[in-house]
């Protein structure tokens, strides 16, 4: 395997992601989405990582760390936000929620 | 050879997990679905050598993403979804072609380069080595991040509250 199969990869489940964003409705997806992206980064760290000229220095794996906890904070606020704009809106649809719109 | 089975083997996990999960309409299957994904991922980390970020993937996403995940679902829509409603968003044409252009943009750098780089030299466990960077150069993120986490505690706890409407009968602070 070399580098390029797992950088193609990561852009594959990355633009997966995207399409998720962008095209769906329901805020629960768009948030999961939004951790398969971040997934895929993470994954091209540990690529570049692995085939970099010297990986005793851990610089992929520390910032994946650090990372994947910034990302748990991320959904943890992320799915506190949803149950607020539930209980504003009785609905997660990311179409109701257009407040902010000049009609 | 090993390995280049089990890396077509996980990709296509990961990949068949990720569309499943963007695609499906039951959201708690879709949750599902991203719990396969998150585990396809974490074989390939394996493969990649970097055995503590894949225990830290099982760790955290499969356990604690995973089952806020289904909580979140269970406390807002029906769980079976958003059945009978339109799915996808009104500008999802666009939204496809940006994400496409997005794609094409990210395969740039790998066929630019092509002759790729092969498999470097094996690295050695890393868990002890990643143990002492953590203690000794970055310390210091270490301890932002606790706080981080902390914050994003209480600023979750916060925004999920039930917001009080009875304030009138309060005195005003």
């Amino acid at each position: 395997m070399t580098l390029h199969h797992y950088l193609i990869l990561a852009a594959v489940l990355f633009t997966i992601g995207l399409i998720g964003a962008f095209t769906r409705r329901n805020a629960i997806v768009v948030l999961f989405s939004i951790e398969i992206m971040l997934n895929a980064a993470n994954l091209n760290f540990i690529a570049f990582w692995r085939y970099s000229d010297n990986p005793e220095l851990l610089y992929g794996i520390l910032f994946t760390l650090f990372a994947i906890a910034v990302a748990a904070a991320e959904v943890a606020v992320g799915l506190a936000l949803v149950i607020a704009v539930y209980r504003h809106f009785r609905s997660i649809d990311l179409e109701v929620m257009d407040t902010l719109k000049e009609e | 050879m090993n390995g280049e089975i089990a890396f077509w083997i996980l990709s296509a996990i990961a990949v068949l997990g990720a569309l499943v999960a963007v695609r499906k309409r039951n959201l708690v299957h879709g949750v599902f679905a991203l719990l396969v994904f998150f585990a396809g991922l974490s074989g390939l980390f394996l493969l990649l050598l970097a055995e503590f970020i894949a225990a830290v993937q099982v760790l955290v996403y499969i356990g604690a993403v995973g089952i806020l995940l289904l909580f979140a679902i269970m406390l807002t829509e029906r769980v079976a979804g958003d059945d009978g409603r339109r799915m996808t968003s009104r500008g999802w044409f666009w939204g496809l072609l940006a994400a496409t252009a997005i794609f094409l943009v990210l395969l740039l750098p790998p066929i630019q380069q092509w002759p790729a780089p092969e498999a470097a030299q094996t690295v050695e466990p890393s868990v002890e080595q990643l143990g002492h960077k953590l203690m000794n150069p970055y310390v210091i993120t270490l301890e932002v991040l606790a706080l981080l986490l902390t914050a994003a505690l209480i600023g979750a706890v916060t925004a999920a509250q039930a917001v009080r409407l009875d304030k009138e009968d309060e005195p005003p602070v």
